[in-house]
């Protein structure tokens, strides 16, 4: 199990989630993809702890994206204490939600989503959009380094 | 999907940028965007702030859609910029690319901590500078849900 | 300057200080009241030998002829109340020459000079003892051999217990030899190539050489008497000078063999630094200290020039870096519009303008891509070697490995063969060793010839410990009179149309290496291939 790959999916619909590894696989955007189905899984991958204590803050993912209705901890949660911290908060995340709450869409930005993307119907937009955002995200945006900025362990 | 982006209500992209050849290579670049854009430059960081905050010569100016902004300008540099659209409760929504030719991480990770939205090295060459404007084209202003403000 | 216990008078004699004969006084009637006291019991013993026997009368000859002959240095023996010799010690002998055996019983006026023996001088002195008491005075003595010598000789009579005068002791010493033992001090001081001064437990200057005179600009007179913060005003005296809660001795004991920095002030009130080397004498008159004064002006400069130095050297090297990464960052954009607008130029007017305009055009983009690639090797060079991480033990093996891992692609298309021996762990940065490895590979698979590329990595310790790396090919060669060239940056040695590239991997390997301390070479043959060797300092 790769536990340092460059996208974290956060998404608890599996029919949603394969279909965004098809399209990011598809093309060879992504090297690895990390599938996690609620917000709590997501925060405990992020911050390096429970079942993924072994992870460290130097290596994130290069992105991470984000539903936002989830259980146990939803999406705006997780992104409010991601963006808080300092050791998480230049992991570039992207919000894609089937939500077309303006309210959503204004917190979302407000608290620091580096951007918002409505997840299209149709299943061939979806996939287009997807491949869009990969490219975009892993191509053309350069992310942020952190190798050697954060002490090996930490918890929490 | 998207309701702006049409004629009646082009999308709003604030260019901040001091090169000049980079600002008309940039507005080239757009001319064959999908979508409709009004293209609003800035030469530095003092003008870049007036626009936002709607002072001075531009009082009558529109709220940007998104902010292209370098980093190395004349008067007020490009990080204090982004320092201080981030940290303005009306205009931190407001999503911000960092379009520079550093390559820098320090640079890089000083944005991201900055809430800088996306950091796109500028190419070397003319294919890939039209390449990374079609695809702040084809993200930016066409898949993304861009925040619109208070008061557009 | 440490003289000990047998020259202990000696050194106490050539002091000048203001009373000099106070001191030769001191010892002399500190040894004398001892021999005195001696003689006196001896004598004593003598007559009540006669009543005691033989026997106590031998021992206590013997305990006295002991006594006498651990001396050496000063002739010792007894006369009687005419002058004939009645003992002699070795001391009497060495001086003068007779042998005890050959002198006893003669009379002591055979010492004399003739002169003096018709003069009557040898009673006179006798009469001048017995009658005034000790008698010293300093005279010619004739040895045995005929030589003469200055002698300090001091006569004690000696009397029983009724007052009756029983003979005389003399007590003397060859100045000749102390005056050469001073002699041969002064010399040595004279010699030194450090002024030297002699101060004594009080702080005043009691000896000093003609250095000493010269550094401080006095004259001998100017000095001797004067107190030693005249010359050395402060840290000196200080630590000479008993404070009462500890002696002149211990204070000394503390600073002996260390050098001291201090000033030290001429005549004329200027300062100079100085580094003091104490060393201590033990005398009749308390602690000596003779003090070795170097002037450390030049040192002191030198230290500071070479401060200096460093930091005008570090801070010209910050400096072309900085110039470097400005320059070539703030080229990149008028690059950029030219060769952009150049490039907008084509695509725009392409097939409106003739075929002359887009050879042009074309000629114009291909130099500013050269440029730009040019502009961005600078830029890597400049940085090469300059992370300064803090170096630790890393695997080669695994550098090695990194370096292959960034080369796959060229390994692939061009079917080479890349070998190892096991290679060492070294303190290196890992990072800038894998570049090393990546250019000098790189390189190998890069200028191949008609064969499929063989590449061998080994490593090796030489006799100065160093590690020495080697990277063997089997390609094109390079020419013995390019060894040195193909280091230089910027250097090549084909044309852009036969292989791609700057000339900048070899000035990099050599700019990252020599930062550490080491060293890159090559040995070559024209057609077979070539071996890059690279060594790294010990402690690697």
């Amino acid at each position: 199990m790769n536990t340092n790959p460059d996208i974290l999916l956060v998404e608890d619909s599996q029919n949603d989630a394969n279909l965004a590894l098809y399209a990011l696989q598809e093309d060879r955007l992504a090297n690895s993809i990390f599938v996690v189905r609620d917000g709590k899984e997501a925060l405990d991958f992020l911050f390096c702890c429970g079942a993924f204590a072994e992870r460290s803050f130097n290596h994130p993912p290069k992105l991470v994206l984000l539903d936002l209705k989830l259980p146990r901890v939803d999406g705006l949660q997780v992104l409010k204490q991601l963006k808080n911290d300092s050791r998480t908060k230049a992991i570039p995340v992207v919000i894609m939600t089937s939500s077309d709450e303006e309210r959503d869409l204004v917190e979302g930005y407000k608290l620091g989503v580096n951007s918002y993307i409505q997840k299209p119907v149709d299943f061939d937009q979806f996939r287009a959009t997807v491949k869009t955002l990969g490219l975009y995200w892993l191509v053309v945006n350069r992310p942020p380094v952190t190798i050697g900025l954060h002490s090996e362990r930490s918890s929490h | 999907m998207k309701t702006i982006g049409t004629d009646a209500t082009p999308i709003e992209v604030l260019l901040v940028e001091d090169s000049p050849g980079d600002v008309r290579l940039t507005r080239e670049a757009f001319k064959d965007a999908k979508v409709h854009i009004n293209l609003h430059v800035a030469s530095d960081g003092a003008e870049a702030m007036d626009f936002l905050n709607r002072e001075g010569t531009h009082s009558g100016v529109p709220r940007p859609d998104l902010i292209l902004l370098d980093l190395n300008l004349p008067k007020k540099d490009g990080r204090e910029v982004l320092e201080e659209i981030k940290k303005s409760p009306t205009l931190k929504t407001i999503p911000v690319v960092i379009l520079t030719t550093s390559a820098s991480d320090a640079d890089i990770l000083r944005s991201y901590s900055l809430h800088a939205n996306s950091y796109i090295t500028k190419p070397v060459d003319l294919d890939g500078f039209l390449e990374v404007v079609k695809s702040i084209d084809s993200f930016w202003l066409s898949v993304v849900k861009l925040p619109r403000g208070p008061n557009s | 300057m440490n003289t000990r216990a047998k020259e202990m008078p000696v050194t106490a004699d050539i002091v000048e200080s203001k009373r000099p004969e106070e001191t030769v006084e001191e010892v002399l009637a500190s040894s004398k009241a001892q021999l005195e006291q001696l003689a006196e019991t001896h004598l004593a013993q003598m007559e009540e030998g006669r009543r005691l026997g033989e026997h106590a009368l031998q021992e206590s000859e013997e305990r006295y002829r002991l006594l006498l002959d651990g001396i050496p240095d000063y002739a010792i023996f007894m006369m009687d109340a005419q002058g004939r010799i009645l003992s002699w010690n070795a001391g009497a002998e060495r001086i003068k020459g007779y042998r005890a055996d050959e002198i006893i019983g003669h009379n002591f006026s055979c010492f004399f000079p003739q002169k003096e023996i018709e003069r009557g001088r040898p009673e006179e002195i006798l009469r001048m003892c017995a009658a005034n008491g000790p008698h010293e005075e300093q005279g010619m003595r004739v040895r045995k051999d005929g030589s003469q010598f200055m002698a300090s000789v001091t006569f004690t009579a000696l009397r029983d217990r009724s007052g009756n005068l029983k003979g005389f002791s003399e007590f003397s010493h060859d100045l000749s030899e102390r005056r050469e033992s001073e002699a041969r001090y002064r010399g040595l001081l004279e010699a030194a190539p450090d002024a030297m001064v002699v101060v004594n437990a009080s702080g005043e200057i009691v000896l000093l050489n003609v250095r000493a005179e010269k550094e401080f600009g006095y004259s001998r007179d100017e000095l001797v008497g004067q107190d030693v913060m005249n010359i050395i005003p402060e840290g000196f005296a200080e630590r000479i000078i008993a404070d009462g809660t500890r002696s002149a001795a211990e204070a000394l004991a503390q600073q002996i063999g260390t050098g001291i920095e201090l000033v030290g002030r001429r005549k004329d009130g200027s300062e100079f630094p100085i580094e003091l080397m104490l060393s201590p004498l033990e005398s009749a008159g308390g602690i000596l200290v003779t003090a070795a004064i170097r002037d450390i002006s030049g040192r002191k400069n030198s230290a500071e020039h070479l401060v200096k130095t460093v930091g005008e050297l570090k801070r010209s090297n910050d400096e072309l870096q900085q110039f470097a990464y400005v320059a070539s960052h703030d080229l990149q954009e008028p690059l950029r519009m030219v060769a952009s607008y150049t490039q907008l130029l084509g695509k725009r007017y392409k097939g409106r303008l003739d075929s002359d305009a887009d050879e042009f055009i074309a000629f114009a983009v291909d130099g500013c891509n050269r440029m730009q690639g040019l502009i961005e090797d600078l830029l890597a060079y400049s940085r090469a070697g300059t992370n300064g991480q803090v170096l630790c033990e890393v695997s080669s093996e695994h550098a090695l490995k990194r370096a292959l891992t960034n080369l796959k692609t060229s390994i692939e298309q061009s079917g080479a063969v890349v070998t190892h021996d096991s290679l060492p762990s070294i303190r290196m940065d890992e990072t800038q060793l894998s570049q090393v490895f990546q250019n000098l590979v790189g390189n190998a698979i890069k200028y191949r010839g008609a064969e499929t590329p063989q590449v061998h990595v080994s490593a090796s310790q030489n006799a100065a410990n160093e590690w020495v790396f080697s990277v063997k090919d089997n390609g094109l060669g390079i020419d013995p009179q390019y060894f040195e060239r193909i280091f230089v940056l910027f250097q090549r040695l084909h044309g852009r149309n036969e292989f791609e590239g700057t000339g900048i991997g070899l000035a990099i390997c050599k700019k990252v290496l020599e930062r550490v301390g080491g060293r890159i070479w090559v040995e070559s043959e024209l057609k077979l291939g070539s071996t890059f060797y690279f060594a790294l300092p010990e402690g690697a």
